[in-house]
């Protein structure tokens, strides 16, 4: 089991009251699943993200990642664990604008301390891998919207991560540009990657062999994408 | 990840930073420009002030002593010197008699007065009766004619030795004064020799005066005066034990009371050195806190301008710690970027600094001299206050969290 998630609960305190947004949250992945987390906007699926990502801490229950227990990490070790373990693919792609795309991504391996002349080659692979190896002078302002998610999925790719999390990767994008991304993440399925999809939309989670749906920060389904992804709404919605 | 790739990577994107934002980079490193700017020239004309003294101090002879009645620098109860006896001729005759560590012993007696020359004129001359050792204890030489001797002085010979201002102004273009008659305070004199040039002593010329023979003067400036005693020592490294022996010797001859403190005073060279530090030290106190109250203000726009780059830089940092930096890793990313934006606001301040030190030593009497030292110092001071100024900021930067820096816009 690459995640191992048991009674997760995240709790905030916003202006006095608690706010519950994760709430006995417990969810298995294997290697080389490919799952969509979805729900809509305050179900928690933002919340379960950042906790799976080592970006937030749970308020309890225990969470195993590749067999380490993660939840009572400082944050040195928890910074350690996003370098080694998580490549985040992000709604915005989160690329530094002043950056080339092949610095870009060779940042997580620079945090890791790989050597310049490793760490270049890596990236240049890596680039190969989402076919943008000839825009790896440019900076992101000079991409289109789809090249920038492509060099973030680079980024990602770079530091052999064992689980990839993306955040509404096509959120941004176009219906076109967004299939070609879809088609890359099950190249990359398909490759044997682990991959956590976090969205609210059905049609992309139906894509996807397994998803989980949140309310309310609760698991309310969990099973094949195309018949969870639906799970509570009208087709038409 | 090691100290040495947070070092690395924080550099060059310090660097980075800094092409970015010229301008602003620019602006923010003139408060710390100006600081060290300011502490520079201040430095160097100071070291200046401190190296012209020194070589004008050794102009008045490093191994002579002055016994008067009054020490040269006052400090204290003016009619406590002003009620003491005269040094006379009797002192001068003990001293040299009894001073067995002096190679020369003068009798001195000097006055201010007007000398003529033709038409020409000079007010405020330093006009000084002694003997032909005055030479000697002086440091004076002479550059022509001859000096006044035994001779000159049993005679009470109306003869002249002028220094080289005098010189100068009376007798342009090389003519020759020897033989000359100038006439000092209305009486006429005969030049026989003129003094080497010495320069100034906090910017008074010594080079004005004219020497008399010791009799000479004592029966043209008439009234008791009291004389002062010019010794020179032989070997400088026996200096106070002659200062010992000359207090000896002039207690026994005054007859000061054994529980009455010396009753007269011995001057050095070095004691307007202790003076001189005194009196510039303050000055100094006060110029180089000014110095580092521009740079504490420096300090506090570079701080200023990185709680700026910070927030400007939230998404970079959350993006940066989503990826794997640690606290560590950003803190020293900004602390880094302070540093720089200082040093670099202290190279272009020593440049000003020095330049403006330069300009003082131009359009000045001041000889502005800078040592090596303070330019790393400088610059070396102006990374420490951005390191200090910058750690601040850096914290705040290292402390957002992750995920809500990624949601800033």
């Amino acid at each position: 089991m690459l995640i191992e998630l048991t009674d997760i609960h995240r709790e905030y305190t916003v202006g006095g009251e608690v706010v519950r947004a994760l709430d006995g949250v417990s969810i298995g992945i294997e290697k080389g699943e490919w799952v969509a987390i979805i729900g809509q906007s305050g179900s928690g699926k933002s919340t379960l993200m950042n906790v799976i990502g080592c970006l937030d801490t749970p308020t309890s229950g225990s969470y195993l990642l590749n067999g380490k227990d993660v939840a009572r990490m400082d944050d040195d070790e928890l910074a350690g664990i996003r370098n080694q373990e998580i490549g985040f693919i992000f709604q915005n792609f989160q690329l530094l604008p002043r950056e080339t795309s092949l610095a870009n991504v060779e940042l997580p391996l620079v945090y890791r301390g790989v050597p310049a002349k490793e760490r270049q080659q890596r990236a240049i692979e890596a680039l190969r891998k989402v076919k943008l190896e000839q825009r790896m002078h440019h900076k992101p302002t000079e991409l289109s919207g789809g090249q920038r998610q492509r060099v973030a999925i680079a980024r990602a790719l770079a530091g052999e991560p064992s689980l990839l999390l993306a955040d509404e990767p096509t959120g941004n994008l176009d219906s076109a540009t967004g299939e070609e991304i879809v088609k890359l993440f099950e190249e990359l399925h398909r490759a044997g990657h682990t991959i956590v999809l976090v969205t609210h939309e059905p049609k992309l989670a139906a894509r996807c062999p397994r998803a989980i749906r949140l309310s309310d920060g609760k698991v309310i389904g969990d099973g094949v994408g195309a018949e969870i992804a639906w799970l509570g709404l009208t087709k038409a919605g | 990840m090691g100290f040495r790739v947070d070092l690395i990577e924080g550099s060059r994107i310090a660097l980075r930073s800094l092409a970015a934002h010229r301008l602003r980079t620019l602006l923010t490193t003139m408060g710390v420009g100006i600081g060290v700017a300011t502490l520079l020239a201040i430095l160097g004309i100071t070291q200046g002030l401190d190296t012209s003294f020194q070589s004008q101090l050794a102009s008045l002879g490093s191994n002579s002593i002055y016994v008067a009645k009054q020490p040269w620098v006052q400090m204290g109860n003016w009619w406590e010197f002003r009620g003491r006896k005269n040094l006379t001729l009797e002192h001068y005759e003990a001293v040299k008699s009894q001073c067995t560590l002096c190679s020369a012993v003068v009798p001195m007696l000097d006055d201010a007065a007007d000398v003529e020359f033709l038409d020409r004129a000079l007010s405020f001359v330093n006009v000084t009766g002694s003997t032909a050792d005055y030479l000697a204890v002086s440091g004076f030489e002479i550059t022509r004619g001859r000096f006044v001797t035994a001779a000159d002085d049993d005679n009470r010979r109306k003869v002249a030795v002028i220094g080289a201002d005098l010189a100068d102004s009376f007798f342009p273009n090389g003519a020759d004064p020897l033989g000359s008659t100038i006439r000092i305070a209305g009486k006429p004199f005969t030049v026989i020799g003129v003094l080497s040039r010495k320069g100034k002593l906090l910017d008074q010329s010594q080079d004005l005066v004219v020497l008399m023979p010791f009799n000479t003067f004592k029966s043209f400036f008439r009234g008791r005066r009291s004389i002062e005693i010019g010794v020179q020592i032989e070997n400088a490294e026996e200096l106070s034990r002659a200062e010992d022996q000359l207090v000896g010797i002039l207690r026994r001859a005054r007859q000061t009371p054994p529980d009455r403190p010396d009753d007269f005073a011995i001057n050095k060279p070095d004691q307007l050195a202790s003076t001189y530090e005194q009196l510039t030290g303050a000055l100094y106190g006060v110029a180089l806190g000014i110095g580092f109250i521009t740079l504490l203000v420096g300090g506090i726009g570079i701080m200023n301008i990185m709680l700026v780059s910070v927030r400007e830089r939230t998404r970079e940092i959350g993006i940066r710690r989503a990826l794997g930096a640690r606290k560590r890793t950003i803190i020293t990313q900004f602390v880094l970027e302070a540093t720089l934006v200082s040093a670099v606001g202290g190279a272009m301040g020593t440049l000003v600094g020095l330049g403006g030190a330069k300009l003082v030593s131009l359009v000045t009497p001041l000889a502005a001299t800078v040592r090596p030292g303070t330019v790393v110092f400088g610059i070396g001071f102006a990374a420490l206050v951005g390191l200090v100024f910058g750690i601040w900021p850096a914290a705040r930067a290292a402390n957002l969290d992750p995920v809500e820096a990624l949601r800033d816009e």
